[in-house]
């Protein structure tokens, strides 16, 4: 099968939607002529910008992403791309007091069918890479993705366009064009909600998404030399989360890790592991552990970035930690 | 503009409703935003809009809009307290706009966001080939907020097809306008968007119709956005209990004295249009149909337990869980 790398999975993805479907507009900064930021819309301008369906817009994103919630009240299917993950908060109010709410306050009369995408993550865009998805998972009536690998990015791109709820679409900036993997080329979508065992093991659950899930695959291999077999679930979705494939997991293993590259405190790592400690703490032969960022502004020096980021040898040190107890 | 005899009456009467509707409100849930002295305002611009175009109102006068677009009385005042008939279910207060209206907006008590959704309205309009224009209201307060600056640029360079309209009752609870805005008039704000901007006495009821309507038919031609800003008097408190430290009460006297109801009173008397007898009939009508919706609304049941529907907050997708 043809390898492909992230950042061509998803533009191919919404490609293929605004030519199924009519009502489906991507809206943002440098999202025209200049192929967007990262090239996440090249190719797309030439295709549909004579029709109207690429727009341009001037740096605001509250009002992107609020134009478009709009929109989508009124019938369109709107993807809209905040450039970067350190700007999503600008446009958090419409988000989250507009976008999630729409459904359950109009009984179903209304709804707000759309994807926001951004990029985030460690990269090469080191003070543009906030990790902010914590907020938005705590916020009932969104979905929250976060793809892993080129399948993932396109199958969930494609579900989330055809998603009649507001999807919060996480691309992470270093797997962009750091990633190749296959992609078939005929039309598949990857269920929203859904996570995959990435690895199987016997050992040690770890789940991990994104950047992290690839870090963690490093040192699944290594310990796999010790006679350690790390299970890796992918959530690639964190809200709604898939529990039962986790606890279908631990089930196995009795051991858990939860690996984030965002901060520990009010997270996702945080949810997760909570959530497996009230349905699962039967399954569980040791404590969870996690690995996070630290408690911190991002910093900004190679040196410093390398130490933020959670990286090989402090996941490793978990997975023996919990094999320890 | 062409506005026969009916029109007028019609306009006169939903003036009387609306102020009907804001005492019984007051009366019955002791907590409100009073609309009472800015009807001009809102009648005026919500007055024979087409049925395909889009609204995204202010929440100060929000429910006067919903009912001139045919929204029942007895549902809109049932979801003012909270019962299950209301249109929301007592899910939201019936100030989040009925969808099956054309109304957008309202989710939440943040007082700019209908902008940004009325702006995306118009923009749905002209990515999607329609030819519906969007009619967006707020208050002067919040023409000081992000969302109005963003959402109105951006209409202007894209050239969408939606009226901004200022509800400009001159108070953002106790800030004065003139203290919070660094320019005159809203409308002086335009410039800064490269789009029309127009005063107009938001206590007259007809010079408010013409405005918005010329702007409606000139966004609906493809010439863009136009910012109106209709001035007019917030002659109650903020809310009820408002002990309104912050004025004097010769200011809400004096522009009592120009009050929107009376002002069209005299001019549809004058010119031979009302009676005093229509005039008397219609505000008995008025005190009835709000009387009876209030007291089927009042009578009818608050939402069990049952109907939380906590387990409803997506849309079912074909795709995912």
């Amino acid at each position: 099968m043809r390898r492909i790398t992230y950042q061509e999975a998803l533009v191919e993805a919404i490609r293929e939607e605004m030519s199924r479907d009519k009502r489906v507009f991507i809206l943002g900064q440098d999202v025209g002529m200049f192929g967007g930021f990262q090239q996440s819309t090249k190719g797309l301008w030439e295709e549909f910008g004579a029709a109207g369906r690429v727009v341009d817009t001037p740096i605001s994103e509250t009002a992107m992403v609020g134009s478009c919630i709009g929109a989508a009240m009124m019938g369109a299917r709107p993807i809209v791309e905040v450039m970067a993950g350190a700007f999503l908060p600008n446009a958090a109010s419409p988000i989250a007091n507009d976008a999630a709410n729409v459904w359950y306050y109009t009984v179903g009369k209304a709804k707000a069918p759309m994807v926001i995408r951004t990029k985030y993550g460690w990269g090469p865009y080191q003070d543009s890479s906030q990790n902010w998805e914590a907020w938005f998972v705590h916020v009932p009536g969104l979905k929250v993705v976060m793809p892993s690998t080129p399948y993932d990015a396109k199958g969930l791109m494609k579900a989330a366009i055809r998603d009649d709820n507001p999807v919060l679409f996480f691309e992470h900036m270093y797997l962009y064009h750091g990633v190749r993997g296959e992609v078939p080329e005929e039309d598949y979508t990857v269920p929203i909600g859904v996570a995959e065992v990435k690895r199987p093991g016997k050992d040690v659950t770890v789940v991990a998404a994104a950047l992290m899930m690839h870090r963690t695959l490093n040192v699944a291999k290594e310990l796999s030399k010790e006679g350690v077999e790390v299970e890796i679930v992918d959530p690639r979705t964190l809200a709604p989360l898939d529990e039962e494939t986790i606890l279908d997991s631990l089930k196995k293993t009795g051991r858990l890790v939860v690996v984030h590259e965002g901060w520990k405190t009010g997270s996702v790592s945080g949810e997760i592991s909570a959530r497996i400690a009230e349905d699962g703490f039967q399954y569980l032969r040791a404590p969870i552990v996690r690995v996070g960022a630290p408690h911190m502004p991002f910093p900004f020096a190679v040196p410093f970035q390398k130490a933020f980021v959670p990286h090989e040898p402090r996941i490793k040190e978990a997975v023996r930690k919990v094999l320890a107890y | 503009m062409n506005l026969s005899q009916e029109d007028l009456l019609a306009m006169y009467r939903y003036m009387v409703v609306a102020r009907e509707m804001d005492r019984a409100i007051c009366k019955a849930t002791g907590k409100w935003h009073p609309t009472s002295g800015e009807e001009g305002a809102i009648v005026g611009m919500y007055y024979r809009l087409r049925e395909e175009d889009v609204i995204a109102p202010h929440y100060r006068g929000s429910i006067i809009g919903y009912y001139m677009r045919g929204a029942s009385l007895h549902k809109i005042l049932a979801g003012i307290l909270g019962k299950e008939t209301g249109y929301n279910r007592g899910r939201i207060i019936s100030k989040c706009g009925p969808p099956e209206f054309n109304a957008v907006g309202w989710l939440h008590s943040n007082v700019g966001p209908q902008i940004y959704l009325g702006t995306g309205a118009a923009l749905a309009s002209k990515v999607m080939g329609k030819n519906y224009v969007t009619l967006v209201s707020f208050g002067d307060g919040t023409s000081n907020r992000g969302e109005f600056h963003e959402s109105i640029n951006m209409a202007a360079v894209l050239n969408l097809p939606v009226v901004y309209v200022c509800q400009n009752n001159q108070y953002a609870i106790s800030m004065a306008a003139c203290r919070g805005l660094g320019c005159h008039t809203v409308a002086d704000r335009a410039a800064g968007y490269g789009i029309p901007g127009m005063e107009v006495d938001g206590n007259d009821v007809l010079a408010v119709h013409q405005a918005v309507r010329g702007a409606m038919e000139r966004a609906r031609e493809g010439n863009g956005p136009t910012l109106i800003d209709a001035r007019t008097f917030r002659v109650g408190g903020h809310w009820i209990a408002d002990p309104e430290v912050y004025r004097t009460r010769e200011e809400a006297e004096e522009w009592k004295k120009r009050d929107p109801i009376l002002l069209f009173e005299k001019k549809l008397m004058e010119r031979g249009d009302l009676t005093e007898g229509d005039r008397e009939r219609i505000r008995l009508a008025a005190e009835e149909e709000v009387s009876l919706a209030l007291k089927q609304a009042e009578a009818d049941p608050l939402p069990g337990e049952e109907l939380l529907g906590a387990d409803d907050i997506f849309a079912p997708s074909p795709a995912g869980r």
